[in-house]
């Protein structure tokens, strides 16, 4: 059942990619085919650099292939904003926070990919 | 409606035609008076059990040849099946619309459950492992930073609810619970605990919509907000429940303070919170101080949810949008027993809520 959520078409986008618009410039993170601004089509991908952190929990009931307790940061990139994984460091609400290292986010996954991290 | 609890050992088939026969009996219909059968269910084939369920349904309750069709919109499958179920009857395609909601949770365990609701999320929060309780649990940690608000705020919207319930025969949990209990209970995302999460319920639940005098469905609207929750500009804003909430009152001649009795979808106790700021009951930042001075208790100025809420009737998914009209058609009515009952309820208000806000209906009801 784990395996059953449609991720395939976006497992080829690193998890620290935002999309941009090259219509209107719009940016977003959540994947959609089309600007949710202008509608436009001609989107590109960019990297994520620093964020702030908003808000974060750990959650303790977590999925069979899923670490837990997870942690979880809300961060904002701009105009862009996301939930991710957070490293096992100290953080508080406020902190910049990046896009690092290389982590299996699910028991079983084959490719390690980042956590939000924050900066010294 | 049945009662909400395990129902380990009846079909979903079984609970949902139970909950219809006492649809149809409380309203003095007859099976063959039914035009229209509208079922809500959003588990069934996830979890391995009956699949084509409105037409099994149809044919358990001897109804063969009326239109039958499923609806599914996660947590507000049941407000969604009345929906459908009311523009059925207001456009003419149907005189006696049969709505019934049914969830058969205790069929899977545990974690195949959550899984299961789990598949709702945006394949990105997907990929992070992203649950229900977390997207509350940032929320909560949001809100209680935004406007300085204590943890009690959301442990006395659990307290006040088991409260509610404690009367309430259909209610999964007919119990009270302290604040102090909200708090020392297990964490689950945190600052949310055990007690500030709904449960997983078993049950069923029906109505019977027709232009026969009643209870009358005054308004009923849905809309949908993003799909992934850190889309939304503001952690705090739903959309969805918004702008529902706004279309349930346009062109309509009713006010929020006309409201009398509300149920709001309390799937965690912050949510009982946002949504009646989002909803224009309370301005924002300020449901919680209502809660912790009784404004919203069965004797305040705003009864919210007097049968229990999902967090005390129980929150079968496909059966807890139904269950809340039911809910305040017994209060319009006034067929509850006094200690149960808001005083001389003339308009009552439910939203039922899909995923984190992916999806919200509100219904306005009037005696």
């Amino acid at each position: 059942m784990t395996d059953s959520n449609d991720t395939a078409e976006f497992d080829s986008i690193p998890v620290d990619h935002a999309f941009v618009c090259a219509d209107c410039g719009h940016r977003w993170y959540y994947t959609r085919r089309r600007c949710p601004d202008c509608g436009g089509t001609d989107v590109s991908t960019y990297e994520l650099a620093v964020g702030e952190l908003i808000a974060w929990t750990e959650n303790r009931v977590t999925p069979a292939d899923i670490r837990s307790p997870n942690r979880l940061g809300l961060a904002r990139f701009g105009e862009v904003q996301l939930i991710a994984q957070l490293s096992d460091d100290e953080v508080s609400v406020g902190d910049q926070v990046a896009f690092e290292g290389a982590y299996h986010l699910r028991h079983g996954s084959e490719t390690p990919k980042p956590r939000l991290t924050p900066l010294e | 409606m049945t009662p909400f609890e395990n129902a380990s050992d009846r079909s979903v088939v079984d609970l949902a035609g139970v909950a219809a026969e006492r649809a149809l009996e409380d309203g003095d219909y007859s099976r063959a008076e039914i035009t229209s059968v509208h079922v809500g269910n959003a588990l069934s084939e996830g979890l391995g059990t009956q699949a084509g369920l409105a037409n099994a349904l149809s044919s358990a309750l001897g109804v063969e040849g009326v239109r039958s069709d499923r609806i599914e919109n996660t947590s507000a499958t049941g407000a969604s099946a009345v929906h459908r179920g009311v523009e059925a009857v207001a456009s003419g395609q149907s005189d006696v619309a049969l709505v019934v909601g049914v969830e058969k949770m205790s069929v899977g365990e545990t974690a195949d459950v959550t899984d299961s609701i789990r598949q709702l999320v945006h394949p990105r929060e997907y990929e992070q492992g992203l649950t229900l309780p977390s997207f509350a649990g940032l929320a909560a940690n949001v809100y209680l930073d935004r406007y300085d608000a204590p943890h009690d705020a959301l442990a006395a919207v659990a307290e006040k609810n088991h409260r509610n319930a404690v009367d309430n025969p259909v209610a999964q949990f007919q119990k009270r619970i302290s604040v102090d209990d909200v708090l020392e209970s297990p964490v689950i995302a945190d600052p949310l605990r055990l007690y500030d999460c709904c449960p997983m319920t078993d049950g069923a639940a029906a109505l019977v919509l027709s232009r026969e005098e009643g209870v009358q469905v005054t308004s009923i609207a849905s809309a949908t907000g993003t799909h992934a929750v850190a889309a939304r500009p503001d952690p705090l804003a739903i959309e969805s429940v918004r702008l529902a909430g706004e279309r349930t009152f346009d062109g309509v001649d009713l006010e929020r303070d006309d409201v009398d009795v509300a149920c709001i979808h309390d799937a965690f106790t912050v949510l009982e919170l946002l949504e009646l700021e989002e909803l224009g009951f309370y301005d924002a930042g300020t449901a919680w101080e209502a809660t912790l001075d009784g404004k919203t208790r069965l004797d305040g100025e705003l009864p919210v949810n007097p049968g229990g809420g999902l967090k005390a009737r129980g929150h079968p998914l496909g059966a807890t949008g139904i269950s809340q009209l039911i809910e305040l058609v017994w209060q319009l009515r006034g067929d509850l027993p006094d200690q149960r009952r808001v005083p001389d309820a003339e308009v009552g208000f439910a939203i039922n809520v899909a995923g984190f806000g992916n999806n919200s209906v509100c219904t306005l009801l009037e005696s």
